[in-house]
């Protein structure tokens, strides 16, 4: 997580400026996004069907200097055509599998009993592109870590249809996955950056040695660093991306994922030892001397009790207020119950985090339709900070996640072009402070980081 | 109460003194006469050892000046208390029994004489007993026995002191510092009764007059019926429904602080360790365990093995087999249980003694079952094995200041839990054990 904020304090210091102001008005809603249905079961109906069982052809069938990996940004094209570069040189999903091999993962590997990491599946199902033999094609290299085809799916079916310069939506039809749409690029992330029902990432691997993982989805798209340029072409060809509305559903798709995990058979808690995972990191990993406790009045929980990581469904309720109200709510009730119920009673824990997941399901499609607006972004960052300096939030899961989410609705003011240079570079410089107040989860401060917040406030109003 | 009488019982039967069977049993219900009733300066509360003491006199003073155990009322009206209160959602701590059962001499109003001041915080009846039926005999200058007989509590007797002491320093049937107090900010309890005994600082002097009156007891005698006591006043706790799961939690207090507490940026997790359990699982507090099976080596070897079963067992139920908790919960309390009464009257050859200390280094310097908790107690084992060693004569003054030298480091590597690094500790068990030796 450090290095991620290194990485973020890097991307500040070269501010959301640096991506080029977006002109123009906002474009009509993201066509390919209008038919999402209802998200139960998982709502990746939606991509392509072949795309889960194409054969992946491997980083090297896209890595041609006439295609992916031109040395220069290529002017004609329609893409910068750098991608793969970015990607080799600048993303750490390349580093992945090379990762495995590094003391840390054999270390890792040792103490979960493993002959080594490269060769395990727990390991390899996130840290490289672990399809099935049959599905490797001739150039596959497992080596080559998190790569193209992990995320746009196996080539073989639309590689053809890709070169020959159809039409995106030829693509896609062909099977080429839309990380483009919020909700798609959300299910894939999330799917290694929180786990899924196929990849288990559990506290026995925590307790390994494995980094936590802390997550937004615009966030991280962001500082990967992001191999497109939103452009003209990009608008015309994709549809205009929206930072807040990657947010917000990736908020909403965080937390039904969430509920999905604790309702996971494999999740109940058995014996004295519940899976640790599902709960905040800091609830437990803080030094004894520091009398940490806060009353929550959102959790409703005595003190010594941990809590459900909850970071992000305390952002989908800010979220849903602005634009759901009925469903915020509903969603502020029954995250209360939810808690509560974690101290109380496992049926009661199974039934809250039901209707939980439910009402993100409800959020998800309106949420990916929804049109953010500027006055959108001020409430939202608003209602983001005033969440934290009531004081009922400030465990440093929710600062991260607050942090984040600020530098979220910056880039999307920025990108609708709605707001001017010189005021976007002060709240910026801002938005730094409050990075740099969450820097690390053992020196955090709550206090420390309200005063950074503040003066972001500040910069709020134009 | 019953458990105490019973371990007091069980001890007397164990060495075979001819102790009053009434021992213990007219505390119940007397009256506390306050600490005011001790401190005379005639009595406890002496500058100087009246003439033809048997004790020092100035015991009420070493309590007043010295012993925190003076400051335990005062505390909870400390920032700290008031805050713990606030999350508790009490109106204060002073007033709360859950505080003053162990912060005070919380007897009920019947029993509280007239110079009784519950601001004297835990004073001299919350350990002696009541007063009201003993002090005429023991102002009369009549044999510890009879004051025994009626009702002064047998603190010199290593089981009575373990169940006295361990009844707030870990807790018993009715009270128990749960996870709700700590994480409300209640500091966790560490607890080594030899060691807490000398640093308390102890109150007494052991003389000749003394041991005539109270026999000898030794350090480890002391030290190991304090693992025993601890063992099965940590399996009552486990065993008591009231601390079973809830929701999706267990009683946190029960399980190791450090397993969870501590910064996971430093990869501390150390290899898979003998408990059987997996990386990240929460471990079950067991370094009074794995100190008693090491005493447990010179007492009643199978009984060592019995431990080092049921403890392996035991730490597996808390995620693989639930069902069978209980069972392996009640072995070993049954092992802790008789070993406590062998622990209280082995007798140490000095070459038993070191023997123990090599066994207690070997734990502590293993590169399995590593932990904090663990350091802390063999740390504190080594430190009764120092004292024993020194009062039975058995260190020259080179040796002493050597083995003290070694002592206080090994203290230091792990004052800061924060940044515990158990290859540090062994490093400097090492160093003790080149001093032991030396």
């Amino acid at each position: 997580m450090k290095t991620v904020l290194t990485a973020l304090l890097l991307l500040l210091a070269t501010p959301v400026l640096a991506q080029g102001p977006a002109p123009g008005n906002p474009a009509p809603g993201n066509p390919a996004q209008s038919n999402t249905a209802p998200a139960s079961p998982p709502p990746m109906a939606m991509a392509a069907n072949s795309s889960a069982t194409d054969v992946h052809l491997g980083v090297a069938s896209c890595a041609g200097n006439n295609c992916h990996g031109a040395v220069q940004p290529a002017k004609a094209s329609r893409v910068a055509q750098n991608e793969y570069l970015i990607w080799a040189q600048k993303d750490k999903h390349s580093k992945a599998y090379a990762v495995l091999l590094e003391d840390r993962g054999k270390r890792i590997a040792a103490n979960l009993g493993l002959p080594d990491a490269e060769h395990a599946e727990i390991c390899l199902s996130c840290h490289a592109d672990n399809v099935p033999a049959a599905q490797r094609g001739p150039q596959f290299q497992i080596s080559d870590g998190v790569g193209c085809e992990s995320c746009h799916g196996g080539a073989r079916s639309w590689l053809g249809t890709h070169i020959s310069g159809v039409g995106h939506a030829a693509n896609l039809a062909a099977g080429l996955y839309p990380t483009e749409r919020p909700q798609a690029r959300a299910e894939r992330c999330l799917g290694c950056h929180l786990g899924d029902e196929k990849r288990n990432i559990t506290h026995q691997i925590m307790g390994a040695g494995h980094p936590p993982l802390g997550f937004e989805l615009d966030t991280y798209t962001a500082v990967e660093p992001a191999h497109f340029v939103v452009d003209q072409d990009y608008i015309e060809r994709k549809g205009r991306p929206d930072d807040a509305q990657v947010w917000a559903v990736g908020q909403a798709m965080d937390v039904r994922q969430r509920m999905v995990e604790l309702l996971d058979p494999k999740n109940v808690p058995k014996g004295l030892q519940p899976e640790l995972v599902l709960f905040d990191c800091q609830a437990c990993h803080h030094p004894m001397d520091q009398v940490q406790w806060r009353a929550r009045k959102s959790t409703d929980l005595p003190p010594g009790r941990i809590r459900l990581y909850d970071a992000t469904a305390v952002m989908l309720k800010v979220i849903a207020k602005r634009t759901a109200p009925e469903l915020a709510d509903k969603l502020t009730q029954h995250l209360t119950a939810l808690h509560k119920a974690t101290n109380d009673d496992w049926s009661a824990v199974q039934r809250e985090a039901v209707i939980i997941r439910d009402t993100a399901d409800q959020l998800i499609p309106q949420l990916a339709k929804h049109q953010f607006t500027v006055e959108d972004g001020r409430a939202l960052a608003q209602a983001v900070i005033d969440n934290a300096t009531s004081g009922d939030d400030l465990d440093y899961s929710a600062a991260q996640q607050q942090t984040m989410a600020l530098s979220s609705i910056l880039a999307a003011m920025k990108l609708q072009g709605l707001v001017d240079a010189a005021h976007l570079k002060t709240m910026n410089d801002a938005l730094g402070g409050v990075y740099q107040a969450v820097q690390g989860d053992q020196a955090y401060k709550p206090d420390t980081y309200v005063a950074a917040l503040q003066k972001f406030t500040a910069t709020l109003s134009p | 109460m019953a458990a105490l009488v019973r371990g007091a019982v069980l001890f007397a039967l164990a060495i075979g003194l001819m102790l009053p069977s009434a021992i213990a049993v007219a505390q119940n219900n007397a009256q506390h006469l306050g600490v005011a009733s001790c401190s005379g300066s005639n009595c406890h509360g002496a500058a100087e050892r009246p003439r033809g003491s048997y004790v020092p006199g100035n015991e009420y003073i070493i309590w007043s000046t010295r012993d925190k155990h003076r400051q335990a009322y005062t505390v909870l009206q400390g920032e700290r208390a008031v805050r713990m209160a606030r999350a508790l959602g009490y109106p204060d701590a002073v007033n709360q029994k859950i505080c003053l059962d162990c912060h005070a001499d919380n007897v009920p109003q019947e029993q509280r004489g007239r110079e009784f001041q519950i601001s004297d915080g835990v004073g001299c009846e919350a350990c002696h007993g009541g007063a009201q039926n003993w002090l005429g005999t023991h102002i009369s200058g009549a044999t510890h026995r009879d004051n025994l007989a009626a009702g002064l509590f047998p603190t010199e007797q290593p089981l009575a002191r373990a169940e006295k002491c361990l009844s707030c320093h870990f807790g018993d049937s009715t009270k128990f510092v749960d996870h709700r107090l700590i994480g409300a900010g209640h500091p966790r309890l560490p607890f080594e009764l030899d060691t807490f005994t000398s640093t308390e600082p102890a109150h007494y002097v052991v003389d000749r007059g003394y041991v005539e009156r109270k026999g000898r007891v030794t350090d480890l005698q002391v030290w190991a019926t304090g693992q025993a006591v601890a063992l099965y006043r940590r399996m009552d706790a486990l065993l008591d429904p009231r601390h079973g799961r809830r929701g999706m939690f267990p009683e946190f207090a029960l399980f190791d602080c450090q397993g969870c507490h501590h910064p996971y940026d430093s990869l501390h997790a150390p290899l898979p360790t003998g408990t059987g359990l997996g990386p990240g699982t929460a471990k079950l507090n067991d370094a009074n365990a794995v100190m008693l099976e090491t005493a447990a080596a010179r007492l009643a070897p199978g009984a060592a093995a019995a431990v080092n079963a049921h403890l392996a067992a035991l730490q597996r139920t808390t995620e693989i087999d639930p069902a069978a908790m209980p069972r392996e919960a009640q072995a070993l309390r049954q092992v802790a249980r008789s070993l406590a009464n062998e622990a209280a009257i082995h007798e140490y050859s000095p070459a038993e003694i070191r023997a123990l200390a090599d066994s207690v280094i070997a734990v502590g310097s293993g590169p399995d079952e590593w932990r904090f908790a663990h350091a802390e107690q063999t740390t504190m084992a080594l430190e009764a094995v120092v004292a024993q060693l020194r009062s039975s004569g058995q260190l020259d003054s080179r040796q002493d200041a050597a083995v003290k030298k070694a002592l206080d480091d090994l203290f230091a590597s792990f004052a800061n839990e924060a940044s515990f690094r158990s290859d540090n500790f062994a490093a400097a068990l090492r160093e003790f054990q080149r001093a032991l030796h030396g």
